[in-house]
C-alpha cells in the first residue's frame, strides 16, 4: 500500500460536463470536512512509507489559504519516501504565488492543470475558461519554484468541435512544454448539464480521427503514448496512475473516494453530511481471486506496454493463457505477445472494450 | 336444469367494438361478479390480451338469469376478435346456439364484423344484432341501422341498442338471449357426446378441457374416451366457471363446462375431438371441424443454443392452448437448432413470440415470416416449400405458385386512392368496390399473401390514418415469376435471411434490405460487406465501416468498479448477439427483411 488519493470535493463553480463528486465551496463545510478527512486518515492509515500522493477533486486549488494550510498539516501524517510523487490538481485561474508557497512548503512536486481547451466555443460548452498567455505566465511561476513535472489536461470530442480546433489546442499545449498530457474524449455523463441539455456526441469517425491526430502530434514532439489517454516525456509517466493500471492497492480518502486495501475495493459516500458525520463507506467488496485477475487484465491492457506475463504468474500463480482465451485473440491479432508482455496493438487500443469483453 | 332453460351464446364483433366490456356488464348484471370486485374486462385474463385489447383464448362462463320469474342458465363463450383467430371463433361458435353481433355506433361495420357474421351464419346460429356505444357523442344510430339492414340483411325491429359502458340496454340483450336463441336440442340417442372446444394446461392439475355436452351426461368418476385418439381416462373433477372455478357432480347435455381427467401429456387432447363415456359409449363422433391450416411460417431459434429444449417445452405448452400452432425442428446454418413454426397469421405469430419471451423468459430470434409455396420441378415432381432456404436451385424449377387471398378492406371513401396505390404496389389484382353507405366502401383485391406478410399492415394503417379495417380469405394458388434472393454478410450466405421475391421487385427489395441491415448491424472490428444476390448475381451492396471507437476513455482509481460494471453490461449485450462467421448480429437483423420505410 504505497499510494494515497485525497479528494477535495469543493469547487468555486460547477462545469457543465463534470460528474465527479463535487459541491460548491462553502466555508462552513470545509473546516468540518477537513476534520472528517483527518479522522478517516488516522483511522486507517497504517504508517507505511508512501510513494505517491495525489490530491484531486473537485478543485483542490479553490481552498482558501487557511484551509490549504490546514490540509497540508493533516497530510503531514503520511510518511513519504524521499522520491514520493506528490501531485496537486489546479484550476489555471487559481495559480498564484500564495498557492505555490503552500504547495512547495507542503512538498508537492507535480502539478496537474485542468486546461481542457483554449477554444472559445469549446470553453463555452464546458463552462470553463482558460487563457493561453495567462497560463504561460503561471507555468513559468511554477517552474521558478522548482516544480518541473507539470501535467496538462486536454479535452476533445466536444460537441461541435472540428479537427482544426483540436490541432490548434494541441499546438498551444505543446508550446507550454508540459512533461505529461492527459487527454479525455468527452463523455456526456448522466446528471450533467450537457446531458440534460441533450448535447450529442461527435461522430465516432471524427472522434477516432482526433485520437489518431493527438497520438501523431504528441509523438512527434517526443511524448510517449503509455496509456489509452495518457502521454508523457520519458521518465515522467504518472507513478500514481500507473499504480491504478497495475491493479495496485491504494488508499482513497475523502468524500466519494475509492480505495483498494487488503483485497477490498471500497467507495466512500458522496453525501457530505454523512461523510462529516463519519459514515464513510457505501461499498466495500472483497475482490475474489478471479475479480483480481479480471481487473488486472482490464486495467493492465490500458497500458501500451501491456501486462508482464511473468509478473502475472508471480502475482496469481496462474498462467494468463490458462484462464483467458489469449491464444484465440492472438490469432485474430487482437492481442500480441512481445518480449514478455501481452498487449493490445496500438491501432486497436481505441476499441479495446471489444477485446476485453471477449477476454473476461 | 332442463334444457329449455339453458342458452349457449357467444359475443362476436370487430376489434374494439366493445365485446369484452359487454361481457363484463353481463357478468355484473347476472350477479356472477360484484361490481366492486369487477376488474376491467374480466374474461381477458392473459396479460397480453389486456394490453392489446384483444381476446386470444376462449373462456366460458356459466351465468344464471331470471326471466319471467323463471331461472335460466346462460353459458357465455368468449371468442377472439381478430381475423387470425377465426378458427377459434368457429370452434366456440360450434358450441353455441346463438351469437350477439356487436357494432360500434360510431364506427359501423368493419372487416371482422363481416367475417364473424358469416362464421355465425355458417354455424346456423341465431344472431342478435346490437349497436353498442350509443352513449358516444359521435354515435350515428340511423346510419348503423341502415348498414345492418342493407349490408347484413337484418330487420330493423331485430336490432338492439346499448351502451356496455353505462349498462344501458344490457338487460334487453339478456332478455333477447332467452327469447330468441334456441335452447339446446333434445338428445337423439342415449350415448354421451361432448365436444372439446378448448383446452389449457394447469401446472397443478394437468390438461383441462373445455367442453360442450351435446348428448348424455358426464359424471365425476366416469371413464371417458377421447374418440380421435381412442384413449381412456377417468374424470377426476368436472365443473363450470362462474367465472370462478366451481366443481360439480356432473355436466349434462346442453351444458358448457370443463373436465379434468389428470391428463399429463399435452398432445392427447385434440381440440374439436369428441368425448364419450364408457357407460354410454357413442359409435360416431360429433362432426368435428377442419383444423385451419397455418398460413404463415417462421423459424424460431433460441439465442442461447442450450435453450433448445426449453423452447421446445414452451412451444408444447403453448400448443396445448392453441391447436392452430404447429412446429417442427429446423436447423439453420446461421442460427443452429430451432423450430419451423406455422401460424394462422401475423398477429398470431406476434402473440406466440411475445408469449415465449414473456411467459417462458426465453430470448429468441424469429426469422422473417414466409408463406407456403407450391413448386413444380422440371421433372414434373411437386414439392411444398415453407421456408426460402428450402427452395431448390432455380435451374431445377419449372414453376413456383404462391397463395393468394381476397380482401375486404373497409375504409372511408376518401382513402380509395391510397388503398389502390398500396394494393398495386403489392402486386394486387383489382376486383371491385362495394359502397356500404355514401361515405364508406369495402374494397376487394386479390393479393399474394406473401405481400401481406411484408409490411402491408403498417402501410395500410399509415396510408389511411388508422381508419381502415382489413380481413382476408385464402382463395388459392397462382403461378408467379418468383426467385429466391440470398443475403450475404461478410461474404457468407445467411440462410435465415433468404427470401422469395417477385422478380420485378427483387432489386428494390434487395437494396432496401442491405440498407436496413447496415443500420441494424453494429460496426465490427473489420469492414463488413453486405450483399443481396440472386443465384450468383449480386443485385445490391452496402458496406459497414469498421468500428472506430469502443473504449473507456478514462479510468482512474475512483472508476474501477464502475468501469467494470460497464464492461459487464457490454458483455451482457454481446450475449444477445448471434455470431455468423465472424460478424455479430443483433436479433433484429433477422427481421430486417420486414422493415418498412414508406410509413
Amino acid at each position: 500500500m504505497k499510494s494515497v488519493y485525497i479528494h477535495i470535493p469543493f469547487c468555486s463553480r460547477i462545469c457543465a460536463y463534470c460528474d465527479f463528486c463535487k459541491v460548491l465551496h462553502i466555508d462552513t463545510f470545509v473546516d468540518d470536512y477537513l476534520e472528517a478527512l483527518k479522522d478517516e486518515i488516522l483511522n486507517s492509515y497504517e504508517g507505511e512509507r508512501i510513494e505517491t500522493i495525489y490530491i484531486g477533486g473537485g478543485t483542490p486549488s479553490c481552498l482558501t489559504k487557511k484551509e490549504r494550510v490546514k490540509l497540508f498539516r493533516i497530510l503531514e501524517i503520511f510518511k513519504r519516501s524521499p522520491d514520493c510523487e506528490y501531485t496537486f490538481e489546479c484550476n489555471p485561474n487559481d495559480i498564484d504565488e500564495y498557492l505555490l508557497d503552500d504547495l512547495c512548503a507542503g512538498g508537492v512536486n507535480r502539478i496537474s492543470i485542468g486546461v481542457e481547451s483554449f477554444n472559445e466555443e469549446n470553453l463555452n460548452i464546458l463552462e470553463r475558461d482558460s487563457n493561453f498567455k495567462d497560463l504561460k505566465n503561471k507555468i513559468e511561476l511554477i517552474r521558478n519554484r522548482g516544480i518541473d513535472n507539470i501535467n496538462l489536461d486536454l479535452m476533445y470530442a466536444i460537441p461541435g468541435e472540428k479537427l482544426g480546433v483540436l490541432k490548434k489546442d494541441l499546438n498551444k499545449l505543446i508550446k507550454l512544454q508540459p512533461t505529461h498530457i492527459s487527454t479525455y474524449s468527452l463523455m456526456i455523463e448522466d446528471h450533467t448539464k450537457l446531458k440534460i441539455e441533450g448535447k450529442e456526441y461527435i461522430s465516432e469517425d471524427l472522434d477516432r480521427k482526433m485520437y489518431d491526430t493527438i497520438n501523431k502530434v504528441l509523438k512527434s514532439h517526443g511524448f510517449k503514448h503509455y496509456e489509452v489517454s495518457n502521454f508523457a516525456l520519458e521518465g515522467f509517466e504518472s507513478k500514481h496512475n500507473m499504480n491504478y493500471w497495475s491493479n495496485g492497492e491504494y488508499y482513497g480518502f475523502g468524500l466519494g473516494a475509492s480505495g483498494f486495501k487488503a483485497g477490498f475495493r471500497y467507495t466512500n459516500t458522496r453525501n457530505l453530511h454523512e461523510y462529516i458525520a463519519g459514515n464513510l463507506r457505501v461499498e466495500n467488496n472483497l475482490m475474489s481471486y478471479k475479480d483480481q485477475m479480471d481487473n488486472e487484465i482490464m486495467l493492465g491492457l490500458r497500458k501500451l506496454e501491456g501486462i508482464n506475463v511473468d509478473d502475472f504468474f508471480e502475482k496469481y500463480n496462474t498462467n494468463i493463457q490458462d484462464v483467458y482465451p489469449v491464444k484465440d485473440l492472438m490469432r485474430t491479432k487482437e492481442l500480441i505477445y512481445h518480449d514478455g508482455y501481452l498487449k493490445i496493438p496500438e491501432d486497436k487500443i481505441y476499441v479495446m472494450n471489444e477485446i476485453l469483453v471477449k477476454l473476461l | 336444469m332442463d334444457k329449455k332453460h339453458i342458452r349457449n351464446f357467444s359475443i362476436i364483433a370487430h376489434i374494439d367494438h366493445g365485446k369484452s366490456t359487454l361481457a363484463d356488464r353481463i357478468l355484473e348484471l347476472t350477479g356472477a361478479v360484484d361490481s366492486h370486485d369487477m376488474q376491467d374486462q374480466l374474461l381477458d385474463s392473459m396479460d397480453l390480451e389486456r394490453e392489446r385489447g384483444i381476446t386470444i383464448k376462449l373462456n366460458a362462463v356459466e351465468l344464471s338469469y331470471k326471466y319471467n320469474n323463471e331461472e335460466y342458465q346462460l353459458h357465455l363463450i368468449d371468442t377472439p376478435g381478430h381475423v387470425d383467430f377465426s378458427y377459434e371463433v368457429s370452434r366456440s361458435l360450434a358450441a353455441c346456439e346463438g351469437a350477439i353481433l356487436i357494432i360500434d355506433a360510431a364506427q359501423g361495420i368493419e372487416a371482422q364484423t363481416l367475417a364473424n357474421f358469416y362464421l355465425a351464419l355458417n354455424n346456423d346460429l341465431t344472431i342478435i344484432p346490437v349497436i353498442n356505444k350509443i352513449d358516444l357523442p359521435n354515435a350515428d344510430i340511423p346510419k348503423r341501422m341502415d348498414e345492418l339492414v342493407n349490408v347484413l340483411g337484418f330487420r330493423e325491429d331485430e336490432v338492439l341498442k346499448c351502451s356496455a359502458k353505462t349498462g344501458e340496454g344490457v338487460k334487453e340483450i339478456l332478455d333477447a338471449i332467452v327469447e330468441r336463441i334456441n335452447p339446446p336440442k333434445e338428445d337423439e340417442g342415449t350415448a354421451t357426446k361432448a365436444m372439446i372446444f378448448d383446452s389449457y394446461f394447469d401446472p397443478y392439475r394437468g390438461v383441462i378441457a373445455s367442453i360442450r355436452l351435446f348428448e348424455g351426461e358426464i359424471k365425476k368418476g366416469d371413464t371417458i374416451k377421447l374418440m380421435a385418439t381412442n384413449k381412456d381416462y377417468q374424470i377426476v373433477d368436472i365443473g363450470v366457471n362462474t367465472p370462478k372455478r366451481k366443481s360439480m357432480d356432473k355436466l349434462v347435455s346442453g351444458q358448457v363446462g370443463w373436465v379434468d381427467a389428470s391428463i399429463k401429456t399435452i398432445e392427447t387432447i385434440k381440440v374439436g375431438d369428441t368425448i364419450t363415456t364408457l357407460r354410454a359409449k357413442a359409435n360416431e363422433p360429433l362432426p368435428g371441424y377442419q383444423p385451419m391450416k397455418p398460413m404463415v411460417y417462421s423459424g424460431l431459434f433460441p439465442i442461447e443454443p442450450n435453450k433448445f429444449e426449453a423452447l421446445k417445452e414452451a412451444l408444447e405448452k403453448l400448443k396445448l392452448n392453441d391447436a392452430s400452432l404447429s412446429f417442427e425442428p429446423e436447423t439453420s446454418e446461421a442460427l443452429g437448432f430451432g423450430f419451423r413454426c406455422g401460424f394462422l397469421g401475423l398477429l398470431h405469430m406476434d402473440v406466440i413470440e411475445e408469449r415465449i419471451r414473456r411467459e417462458f423468459d426465453l430470448d429468441i430470434i424469429a426469422t422473417s415470416p414466409s408463406v407456403i409455396y407450391e413448386v413444380t420441378l422440371n421433372g414434373g415432381e411437386e414439392i411444398i416449400v415453407d421456408s426460402p432456404s428450402k427452395m431448390p436451385d432455380r435451374t431445377q424449377i419449372k414453376e413456383i405458385r404462391e397463395p393468394f387471398i381476397s380482401t375486404n378492406i373497409f375504409v372511408p371513401s376518401e382513402y380509395i386512392g391510397a388503398i389502390m396505390e398500396l394494393c398495386q404496389d403489392k402486386r394486387g389484382i383489382y376486383k371491385s368496390i362495394e359502397y356500404i353507405n355514401a361515405q364508406r366502401v369495402n374494397i376487394h383485391y386479390d393479393l399474394p399473401l406473401s405481400e401481406i406478410v411484408y409490411d402491408f399492415f403498417d402501410r395500410l394503417k399509415s396510408s389511411t390514418k388508422g381508419y381502415a379495417s382489413f380481413d382476408y380469405e385464402f382463395i388459392g394458388y397462382q403461378a408467379q415469376d418468383l426467385v429466391k434472393m440470398d443475403i450475404l454478410i461478410n461474404g457468407e450466405t445467411v440462410d435465415a435471411l433468404s427470401m422469395i421475391v417477385h422478380k420485378d421487385f427483387a432489386y428494390e427489395r434487395g437494396k432496401k434490405i442491405v440498407g436496413d441491415l447496415k443500420q441494424i448491424i453494429p460496426r465490427q472490428l473489420f469492414i463488413v460487406p453486405l450483399q443481396a444476390s440472386i443465384g450468383n448475381k449480386v443485385i445490391a451492396r452496402e458496406t459497414i465501416s469498421q468500428m472506430r471507437k469502443n473504449v473507456l476513455a478514462k479510468c482512474y482509481g475512483g472508476d474501477i468498479s464502475r468501469k467494470r460494471k460497464l464492461l459487464e453490461k457490454q458483455k451482457e449485450g454481446k450475449k444477445k448477439m448471434k455470431t455468423i462467421g465472424r460478424v455479430e448480429l443483433p436479433p433484429e437483423a433477422f427481421l430486417a427483411v420486414l422493415k418498412t420505410d414508406k410509413s
